[in-house]
């Protein structure tokens, strides 16, 4: 009777969540002067409309997913990483050092060694945070954030020094040799192998925290850690490896995203796709297959944006405007149920 | 003109009266002691006084005014002031800030010398002594209290509610507090004390009046009881000894603790000094007193949640130096804790997942770090059936512990921990909030364990369930053991003298 209940609020709450969406967004339409059918047309055209376009949605989606997923395992165990932007560089930035310098390794190797080398930097990056939080109790909300800033900027640093291409003058770094690239899978278009990595690590991180022990305890840690503590569960041994594998997830997000897409590291290369991670793991209730979901629809409006700006001139701000529209209602919805359970809480009780 | 009167004062909490037609009245210049166990009633009472709670039924009466307060604030403006158990301080503002802290007559800009002048003359009539600059957070628990009492005597307060006030003093600190009360007294204020340590009550009050179960049991003149007279009337029940009680033989020893101490400075936790215990194998110890005293230390050194500062704790002739929680539990030493849904359960996952949070590792529920589903539903499908767990709704298995009845919470934890291979199991406030039949089952289940040859140490305020469970019974008292008492010469009134710090010789 419970569950269904839940289920038709649930339903509910998704329908009352879509119609406040699509009214907002029809109304913005409106106010810049086009016609909103039209506008739609072009927003679902840009999506289904051509093999380069929906390909598109999953190029996009790709470092989403994986950023998304490195969050999503982390926050299970109550730790707030906010640090996948700063995690992305520097797995991007590990990348492309192994795939430039490891000349003698042939192609398909190095590619697998620079994306490892990736995960793991960037897991011990993530890993200062876990630390400071075991160590010295600092928050890891402001440890994550300012690891962001010198990784970002450290990025900064590289291109144009060490890191510089020597044969240009731009801040970035040397081509990728083909051998060490991700490969285009579908021609003429950007889809990618790099894909299909993101999806296999989907499938990877479900199975590790609903089939193993590891992710039961994560599970347990996250939800109550003195219950877990009391039971024999290491609550920070569990934190230190949700964080070594959310840096590492969000690392290998760089990694193909320089080996893949860009060919070359260089500056703002994440497209903040770090900081989207967080609310696809709050939208996806930090399930992996929702992360993935939730990725490629946040994709898929993206793409459907942009073709409406460039054809109809409808600013693709509007996108992002009725994206922070939908969290706000995912979460005031939260809000709202977490009263009412407090209300009922607070009837009972003897001194 | 008594300054207060309460007549009548029912309250219930979903159905259970935690007050029923009680009737309190407080003179000027009189110290009135309000006794009883836990949940007793005292603190409702007081709250329903101060505004916190609305009593069902019933009338105050303030200097001969009907006066039903609806909030602290009209309390405090009328004059009635509560210093609670936990202190309301602002730990970062000093003495002086909290003490006029949102103050009726505060101007837009305060006068602090002002009300420096008037908190000092305060502190000096009744020796209530404390810098007015120092942080909250760098005075001890008892100048904490004392700032407690200063701001009720600065918003003009002629009665104050202390509930445990000496719960965390030390016994000189004691002896000061009751020097302020007693100046307090001389200048005609009225002085409401909650406590349950008889010592204070014949010490300090004029009367006292006895709740039990949320009635009024007893009102007494001080000088004209004794202690042995006020535990009668605090615990008195009829006893259920119905439970199977099997003969044993005890022969051997299941846990020894030598000379254990708590490393008590941090998280305040309460101390356990120099512990000395034996349960040996077919045996309940009980563990009585007063909660607050040590009990839940005591578990958890012995758990393994805590550390130990000193000594040595022996399971069936293996010392637990060094060893995990996990080491522990593997080692034999079962826990039922008192804070089931924070410590033993994990609310927010399922009947299945909580039935195997110590062990998830093993075979057949994990084979090479992967979970075997089917194992593991199997497992809480047998369990549930063994323990009686019911779910209300059609998720069995799948149900959310949160959703569970307390009862049915309580009887999952035991069938987690109440395993072939447990040794000793300790059960702390195990029949807490129970309805009978849980509690009953409960017991039964603890019983069964000792009649298996296993050991049992039964914490409990209960004093009831102490005296009906165990074969012998050792009384907490500050962190010590006071007195281990035999199931033959345990009586209520031994067992509650000893619970309020009263050992028998100073009785005599």
């Amino acid at each position: 009777m419970q569950n269904e209940k839940n289920r038709t609020r649930a339903v509910t709450d998704v329908i009352i969540i879509l119609v406040l969406t699509i009214l907002t967004g029809t109304i913005l339409i409106i106010a810049c002067g086009a016609n909103p059918a039209d506008a739609y047309a072009l927003f679902f055209r840009g999506i289904f409309g051509t093999k380069a376009g929906f390909t598109e949605i999953f190029v996009k989606a790709c470092p989403l997913i994986l950023t998304g997923l490195g969050c999503a395992v982390v926050y299970r165990t109550g730790f707030f990483n906010i640090g996948a932007e700063g995690q992305f560089y520097v797995g991007a930035m590990i990348t492309t050092i192994i795939a430039l310098n490891l000349t003698a390794v042939p192609g398909i190797l190095r590619l697998i060694l620079a994306l490892a080398a990736g995960f793991v930097a960037g897991g011990l990056w993530a890993l200062i945070a876990a630390v400071f939080k075991a160590k010295f109790n600092i928050s890891e909300i402001i440890v994550t954030i300012m690891l962001n800033y010198i990784a970002i900027n450290f990025l900064g640093y590289a291109v144009r020094s060490f890191l510089m291409d020597p044969a240009g003058n731009v801040p970035q770094s040397a081509k990728i040799d083909e051998a060490a690239q991700l490969k285009v899978l579908i021609p003429a278009t950007r889809f990618h192998a790099g894909i299909l990595i993101a999806v296999a690590c989907v499938f990877v991180v479900w199975f590790f925290l609903d089939k193993t022990t590891m992710g039961y305890e994560l599970r347990a840690v996250g939800l109550n850690k003195r219950g877990s503590a009391c039971n024999g569960i290491s609550v920070m041994k569990n934190i230190v490896l949700s964080a070594f594998l959310s840096g590492g997830l969000s690392a290998v997000a760089g990694g193909i995203e320089v080996l893949a897409t860009q060919k070359k590291l260089l500056e703002g290369i994440s497209a903040n796709c770090g900081y989207t991670a967080v609310l696809i793991a709050l939208v996806a209730f930090n399930h992996p297959i929702g992360v993935l979901i939730v990725a490629v629809l946040y994709s898929a409006m993206q793409v459907g944006a942009s073709s409406m700006q460039r054809q109809m001139g409808v600013p693709s701000s509007i996108v992002n405007i009725l994206i922070g529209v939908v969290v706000v209602l995912i979460l005031a919805r939260e809000l709202f149920h977490k009263i009412k359970i407090r209300n009922n809480k607070e009837k009972g009780g003897r001194a | 003109m008594p300054l207060l009167q309460m007549k009548h004062i029912c309250k219930s909490f979903s159905g259970v009266y935690a007050n029923e037609d009680i009737n309190l009245t407080v003179e000027k210049g009189e110290i009135h002691a309000l006794l009883g166990e836990n949940g007793a009633g005292k603190t409702t009472l007081m709250n329903i006084l101060f505004g916190l709670y609305r009593a069902d039924s019933g009338e105050i009466f303030w200097k001969d005014q009907l006066a039903n307060f609806t909030s602290p604030k009209e309390a405090i403006a009328a004059g009635v002031g509560m210093v609670q158990q936990h202190f309301s301080l602002v730990n970062k503002m000093t003495v002086l800030d909290n003490v006029i802290l949102n103050l009726k007559g505060n101007a837009f800009v305060l006068n602090r010398a002002a009300a420096r002048a008037r908190l000092v003359e305060l502190a000096e009539k009744y020796g209530l002594q404390v810098n007015p600059d120092a942080l909250i957070c760098e005075l001890s628990v008892g100048e904490q209290q004392r700032v407690e009492i200063l701001k009720a005597l600065y918003r003009n307060v002629e009665l104050l509610i202390l509930d445990e006030p000496t719960g965390v003093l030390t016994p000189q600190e004691t002896t000061q507090f009751f020097d302020v009360l007693r100046n307090l007294k001389n200048e005609g204020y009225g002085i409401i004390i909650i406590t349950h340590r008889m010592s204070e009550i014949m010490a300090i009050s004029d009367r006292v009046t006895i709740l039990r179960d949320g009635k009024q049991v007893a009102d007494l003149v001080t000088a004209e009881t004794n202690p042995g007279e006020l535990s009668a009337y605090m615990i008195g029940r009829e006893l259920n000894e119905s439970y199977n009680i099997e003969e044993t033989p005890k022969a051997e020893n299941m846990l020894v603790m030598k000379h254990v101490s708590n490393d008590h400075k941090h998280h305040g936790r309460h101390k356990i000094e120099a512990i000395d215990l034996v349960i040996r194998k077919g045996e309940i110890l009980g563990i009585a007193g007063v909660e607050g005293n040590g009990q839940k230390e005591l578990a958890e050194v012995i758990t393994g949640i805590q550390k130990k500062k000193s000594g040595q704790i022996i399971l069936d002739g293996q010392d637990m130096a060094g060893k995990t929680i996990r080491e522990r539990y593997e080692a034999g030493i079962s826990y039922i804790s008192e804070d089931r849904l924070s410590d033993s359960l994990i609310t927010g996952m399922n009947i299945i997942d909580n039935l195997l949070l110590r062990d998830y590792k093993k075979l057949p529920f994990a084979k090479h770090s992967i979970v075997n589903r089917s194992a593991m539903r199997k497992n809480a499908k047998e369990k549930m059936q063994q323990y009686q767990v019911r779910a209300s709704g059609k998720s069995g298995v799948d149900t959310q512990v949160r959703l569970l009845s307390g009862g049915n919470q309580q009887k999952l934890i035991i069938a987690r921990e109440l395993t072939d291979s447990a040794k000793l199991i300790i059960a702390s406030q195990p029949t807490r909030g129970l309805d009978i039949g849980a509690t009953e089952f409960v017991r039964q289940q603890l019983i069964n364990q000792r009649n298996a040859g296993k050991a049992v140490m039964l914490i409990s305020a209960d004093l009831e369930e102490i005296m009906a469970l165990s074969d012998r019974i050792a009384v907490l008292f500050g962190g010590k053991i006071v007195g281990v008492l035999s199931r033959e010469e345990a009586t209520v009134q031994k067992i509650g003298l000893l619970m309020g710090g009263i050992s028998e010789e100073e009785e005599k």
